[in-house]
């Protein structure tokens, strides 16, 4: 099968530093892709450069075959493309409602309707109701995001790039900061998404990564240095080197 | 249903007894103060227009006086030097000029220097808009034929609105709140629509907004123009109000007004410019009769009280209010 998602020698150098060096992967429809690493191995740079915030000094990004490299970001989002971010990203002074009615009405012609009130969309209200219940947050509605607990800023931010209805969805570290129950709970609801979404995620939690990936990518400045299934990944000695045995090593490494 | 009857006692009926209240005014003041009335009406619609963008979608501007002066001149070199003589017509040439230097100018403003996401530095963009001002001043004075040069234009006359009505300085007064009123409608229409909303979405996090699908660019280059067509109104009004025309209508002399509106008004609320131009007429005409050379001074201080005690605007402030009363009354 062709994969729904490839790139091929990605570079990226900011100065000196080679953030990304010649990273090629693909990845399958349906499939769930973890890409793991040491913090400042590339890994958020790689999604910046998938959906397009950010030029690869080299390199090509395929999507559905199509050359994407130069795509812009919103464009990008039309065709199919969402992520999370690692670092919340969300309409603090609004609503919890208008969130997710303004991540809804992203993808829709009406988004340029200047004269029709949105507040009265019936058919927008309604699909509010429905991404914000399935994730919880319906109760919360009409409470403003910036007084909102932490541990459901991080829902709504996934509930925020679901709202596009994507093929392919990036997770940037979608339990980053959260409480063992908080993750489990992003956990399950990554496991429930349908197998009609291809997911590619980063992640730190290691439950989260055995849980839910086929296959796991281990970037490490900037270099694919192994990939493969979570078994193979979990006996793998270089990644207990680099990543898992330096959880509890190194400072400034492993999960934050 | 519970609603919906809520918004109507909230929004509707202060809305309602404003516009009978400014309507029979005129009947009970003399004509000098139904001329300041007037007067907050065009400022306050100026000061809205620059809300547009600058509380809806984050895009300070020091330069909005280039619309307002912009609509003004249109208005007064399409009545003194090419014969326009019907306001209707006269209204939508100006606006339609002033779209087109809006649209100009929005070109080098958001694609050069910027602002918002991947902009190098909001200043370049504001200093920019102060730029387009300055440009537009010296272009009134440098083409002295059309614009009248550092003079202006003087003697435009009332408004000739056809069918053979005649209009007076105190049946303009009717004619600017008909305007004012049909463009605060279709302000509230448009910050209210989805388009707005995106707006509002785009103040708070626009990186966000791309990721979810929004052309960004498009938003603010739009919204510029859209603020700077509703600027041009009140630039029109203006200058049938004066009769006279000086460049400085076009500078930053001008544009510190539509920014001390908003300021003072409050970026978060549509209707504070308003509020904000009773206040600053109120004060300007008073500074006028009694301290007339203290006027930058006064000017100056207006932000600093501002800043210092209101820091969220008169509109916050009476909306706060206003909730408080309501819900009072109803328990
Ligand atoms: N815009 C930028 N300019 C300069 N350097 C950058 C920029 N963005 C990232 N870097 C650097 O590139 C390297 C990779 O950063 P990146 O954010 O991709 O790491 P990461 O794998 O996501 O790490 P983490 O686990 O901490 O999120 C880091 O050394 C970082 O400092
Ligand atoms: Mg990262």
């Amino acid at each position: 099968m062709a994969p729904l998602l490839e790139t091929r020698d990605v570079s990226v150098h900011f100065g000196g530093l080679a953030a990304l060096s010649d990273v090629s992967f693909g990845i399958e429809p349906g499939e769930r892709l973890a890409l793991i690493g040491p913090n400042g191995a590339g890994k958020t740079t790689l999604f910046n450069v998938l959906t397009g915030q950010l030029r690869p000094s080299a390199g090509e990004v395929f999507f559905r075959d199509r050359d994407i490299t130069h795509a812009s970001v919103f464009a990008r989002t039309h065709m199919g493309l969402a992520r999370s971010f690692q670092i919340t990203s969300l309409f603090p002074q609004q609503t919890v409602k208008v969130n997710a009615l303004i991540a809804l009405q992203g993808t829709k012609r009406r988004r340029y309707h200047p004269f029709r009130y949105l507040m009265k969309d019936k058919e927008m209200q309604a699909a509010a109701q429905e991404l914000l219940e399935a994730h919880g947050l319906w109760d919360l509605r009409e409470a403003t995001v910036s007084a909102l607990a932490y541990g459901l800023q991080r829902k709504l931010e996934i509930a925020l790039s679901l709202a596009s209805d994507p093929e392919l969805l990036l997770l940037d570290e979608p339990s980053c900061g959260l409480t063992t129950t908080e993750s489990a709970e992003i956990t399950t609801l990554i496991k429930r998404l349908g197998s009609k979404i291809t997911v590619l995620m980063i992640a730190h939690d290691m439950d989260l990564v055995f849980g839910v990936a086929d296959r796991v990518i281990l970037l490490h400045y900037g270099k694919i240095m192994c990939e493969g299934t979570c078994e193979e990944i979990r006996a793998n000695q270089l990644v207990r080197d680099i990543y898992m045995g330096s959880r509890h090593a190194g400072p400034g490494l492993g999960k934050r | 249903m519970r609603r919906e009857r809520r918004s109507l006692v909230e929004v509707g009926l202060p809305v309602l007894v404003i516009a009978v209240l400014v309507l029979v005014l005129p009947l009970f003041i003399p004509a000098f103060v139904s001329s300041l009335v007037t007067k907050m009406m065009i400022y306050g619609l100026f000061g809205m227009s620059l809300n547009i963008i600058w509380g809806y979608a984050g895009i300070p501007s020091f330069g909005h006086a280039a619309f307002f002066g912009a609509g003004a001149y249109a208005a007064g070199i399409l009545i003194l030097r090419v014969g326009v003589s019907n306001f209707w017509l006269n209204m939508l040439l100006a606006l339609v000029a002033t779209a087109i230097i809006a649209a100009i100018l929005g070109v080098p403003a958001f694609r050069v220097f910027g602002v918002g996401a991947g902009a190098a530095n909001p200043i370049y963009f504001l200093l920019a808009t102060i730029a387009f001002g300055e440009l537009l001043s010296r272009l009134a004075i440098a083409l002295r034929p059309v614009t009248g040069g550092s003079t202006g234009l003087s003697g435009i006359p009332e408004p000739d609105l056809g069918l053979g009505f005649e209009m007076t300085s105190g049946r303009y007064y009717y004619l600017v709140f008909v305007m004012l009123a049909v463009c605060i409608y279709i302000m509230y229409r448009i910050v209210n629509s989805h388009y707005g909303y995106a707006l509002r979405g785009i103040h708070d996090n626009e990186r966000r907004m791309q990721a979810l699908g929004y052309n960004t660019w498009l938003y603010k280059y739009t919204s510029w123009i859209v603020a700077a067509v509703f600027g041009g109104v009140a630039g029109v009004l203006f200058a049938y109000y004066g009769g006279t025309l000086v460049p400085n209508n076009l500078a930053m002399v001008t544009s510190d007004i539509a920014f001390l509106l908003v300021i003072m008004g409050s970026t978060t609320t549509f209707f504070g410019p308003l509020v904000a131009s009773v206040v600053y007429v109120g004060v300007e005409y008073l500074a006028s009769l009694y301290l007339p050379d203290r006027w930058p001074l006064i000017f100056g201080f207006m932000f600093v009280l501002t800043i210092m005690f209101m820091p969220d605007g008169l509109g916050v402030w009476i909306l706060r209010g206003w909730r408080r009363l309501i819900r009072g009354a109803a328990a």
